[in-house]
C-alpha cells in the first residue's frame, strides 16, 4: 500500500474536527476491512486516515429500550451477531450476519463502516432500511438524524458530508412485523451477493397492511421498492399478487451488471426473490 | 508525514515493542520485525484465512489489519501453540488426519479451528463448515480437515479429563 499518515483521536468530536469537508484525501477508518481492500487495489489513496477505534466506548455496543435498539456505530458485526437484544428484537439482523463475509471480517468490520462505505453489495444496508432504521450523524455543527433510506446517493456514494460521521443506528421497535432477507449468491453462501432483498411486513395472516421492501447488490445502491410495496399494501397475498409485486419492483431499480450477473439475469432474480422474500416474511419467523 | 511510530503489545505472551509505519499491515509486522512467518498473505482480501492472527481473543485477517492497531493489544500467532517437543491437540490432529498437502493454508486453519473449539468444544458438521467458510485450501483437503476438527475435539476432551 502507498504510505499514509494515521491519527487516532480519543473522541468522536475530535475525529470530526480532524476531517476536512474539502479534502477527500483525509478520510475516517473504523474496522478498515473494506478500506484496506481499496487501498491495496490503489483505488483509494488517502494522505491521512482518522482512526475511530479509540473514540469513546459508548459508540460500541447495543442497548434496547421501549422504542427499539440503539447500536453504536463502532459495534463490530460479530458483537451485533452475538447480541441477545438484537436476536430478540430484530432477529432478521442476526440471521443476515451469519453469512455476511466470514468470522474474521465480522470480528473487525463495524456497523457504521458497513453503512458509510456506500457499497451496494453489503447485506446490512437493505435490512436496516427495510426495518426503518435511522442514524444519528455527528458533524461540526452538532448532530442530525438521517433515515438509512436517505443515506445512499449512488454507487459507493452517501449523502454524508466529508466531515460527518455516523454515531449511532436506531432500529425502531418492530411490534408484530415480520421480516426476511434473501442474499442471493452465485458462488458460495458467504460470497458477495448478486442480489439482496429484504422485506418487513405488517399484516394479519396473508393480509398486508404495510410492506417495506428493499433491494441491493443488483442495483447501484440499496433501493426501496416502492412500486412493489404499492402493489401489496392493503391486499391479501396470492400468487398473482406476488407476481405483480415482482414485476413492479423492476420499475424502482437501476440495475448494474458485474461478475455476478448481467442486467437481464438480475432482473429475473429480482422478480423471483421479491416474491420469495414476501412469502418468507409472511410465513417465517417474526421480525 | 508518514513517520514510524513505536508501539508496545504482547506477542504470544511476551511484551514487545516495534517501530511501525501506518501503512504496514499486521502480517508485515510479524514477518519483518519478529520473523514469524506462520501468518502469511495469500489472497490479500480476507477471504482465504492464511493470514489468521488472534488479537485480544478474536481472530482477524492479518492482511487487512493495520499493524498500528495492535498497539496495547494481546497478539497470538500459530507459533504460540506448540511447545519444544509437543504439538497442540489441533496440530496433532491435522498431522494424523493428513489434513493438508502443500501446507500453505494450514497455520490459518489451525488458528481458526483452535478458536472454534475454544468457543464450541463439540461442533456439528454444519457448525464446522460455517466457522471455516473463510478458510480456503487450494489442495482441497476439506474432507480431511473435517476429520481433523473432530479428532482435535476428541483429543482436547481427553486432555481436559486426563
Amino acid at each position: 500500500m502507498i504510505p499514509f499518515d494515521l491519527a487516532e483521536p480519543t473522541s468522536l468530536a475530535a475525529a470530526v474536527k480532524l476531517l476536512d469537508p474539502d479534502d477527500a484525501t483525509i478520510r475516517p477508518i473504523a474496522g478498515g476491512t473494506a478500506l484496506m481492500l481499496m487501498m491495496k487495489a490503489g483505488v483509494f489513496r488517502p494522505e491521512k486516515l482518522i482512526s475511530l477505534r479509540k473514540i469513546e466506548s459508548k459508540y460500541s455496543g447495543v442497548s434496547v429500550g421501549a422504542d427499539g435498539l440503539r447500536i453504536g456505530a463502532m459495534t463490530t458485526l460479530s458483537a451485533l451477531e452475538r447480541s441477545a437484544d438484537v436476536r430478540k428484537n430484530a432477529p432478521v439482523i442476526t440471521r443476515t450476519l451469519l453469512t455476511l463475509s466470514n468470522i474474521r471480517v465480522r470480528n473487525v468490520a463495524t456497523v457504521g463502516g458497513a453503512l458509510a462505505h456506500g457499497d451496494p453489495h453489503m447485506d446490512l444496508p437493505p435490512v436496516l432500511m427495510a426495518l426503518g432504521a435511522t442514524l444519528t450523524v455527528i458533524g461540526p455543527k452538532g448532530e442530525r438524524k438521517l433515515a438509512v433510506e436517505d443515506l445512499f446517493a449512488g454507487y459507493y456514494e452517501t449523502v454524508l458530508e466529508k466531515n460527518e460521521l455516523i454515531a449511532e443506528v436506531h432500529v425502531p421497535a418492530q411490534g408484530t412485523k415480520k421480516a426476511s432477507y434473501f442474499k442471493v449468491t452465485t458462488g458460495s453462501a458467504d460470497d458477495w451477493p448478486a442480489l439482496g432483498v429484504a422485506a418487513v411486513i405488517e399484516g394479519d395472516g396473508k393480509a398486508i397492511k404495510s410492506a417495506r421492501i428493499v433491494a441491493s447488490a443488483a442495483t447501484d445502491k440499496a433501493t426501496r421498492l416502492k412500486s412493489a410495496e404499492a402493489v401489496l399494501n392493503g391486499k391479501t397475498v396470492d400468487d398473482k399478487l406476488l407476481r405483480e409485486a415482482g414485476e413492479a419492483a423492476l420499475q424502482d431499480c437501476e440495475f448494474i451488471a458485474d461478475v455476478r450477473g448481467s442486467v437481464p439475469y438480475k432482473r429475473e432474480l429480482m422478480k423471483v426473490y421479491v416474491r420469495r422474500a414476501i412469502r418468507e416474511a409472511l410465513g417465517g419467523g417474526t421480525h | 508525514m508518514t513517520a514510524a511510530r513505536t508501539i508496545t503489545f504482547k506477542l504470544n505472551g511476551a511484551p514487545v515493542t516495534a517501530d511501525v509505519k501506518p501503512h504496514h499491515n499486521l502480517v508485515e509486522l510479524l514477518q519483518t520485525h519478529f520473523g514469524l512467518t506462520g501468518a502469511r498473505e495469500s489472497c490479500g482480501q480476507g477471504l482465504c484465512g492464511c493470514c489468521t492472527v488472534v488479537v485480544n481473543g478474536k481472530a482477524v485477517s492479518g492482511c487487512l489489519y493495520l499493524a498500528l492497531f495492535v498497539d496495547g493489544a494481546e497478539v497470538t500467532t500459530v507459533e504460540s501453540l506448540d511447545t519444544r517437543d509437543k504439538l497442540s491437540p489441533v496440530q496433532e490432529a491435522f498431522v494424523e488426519a493428513s489434513a493438508f498437502q502443500c501446507g500453505y493454508c494450514t497455520p490459518g486453519f489451525i488458528m481458526m479451528v483452535t478458536q472454534l473449539l475454544d468457543e464450541n468444544p463439540d461442533p456439528s458438521d454444519d457448525q464446522i463448515r460455517h466457522y471455516l467458510t473463510g478458510n480456503l485450501c487450494r489442495c482441497a483437503t476439506y474432507p480431511e480437515v473435517m476429520d481433523a476438527v473432530k479428532l482435535a475435539a476428541k483429543k482436547r476432551k481427553a486432555g481436559a479429563t486426563a
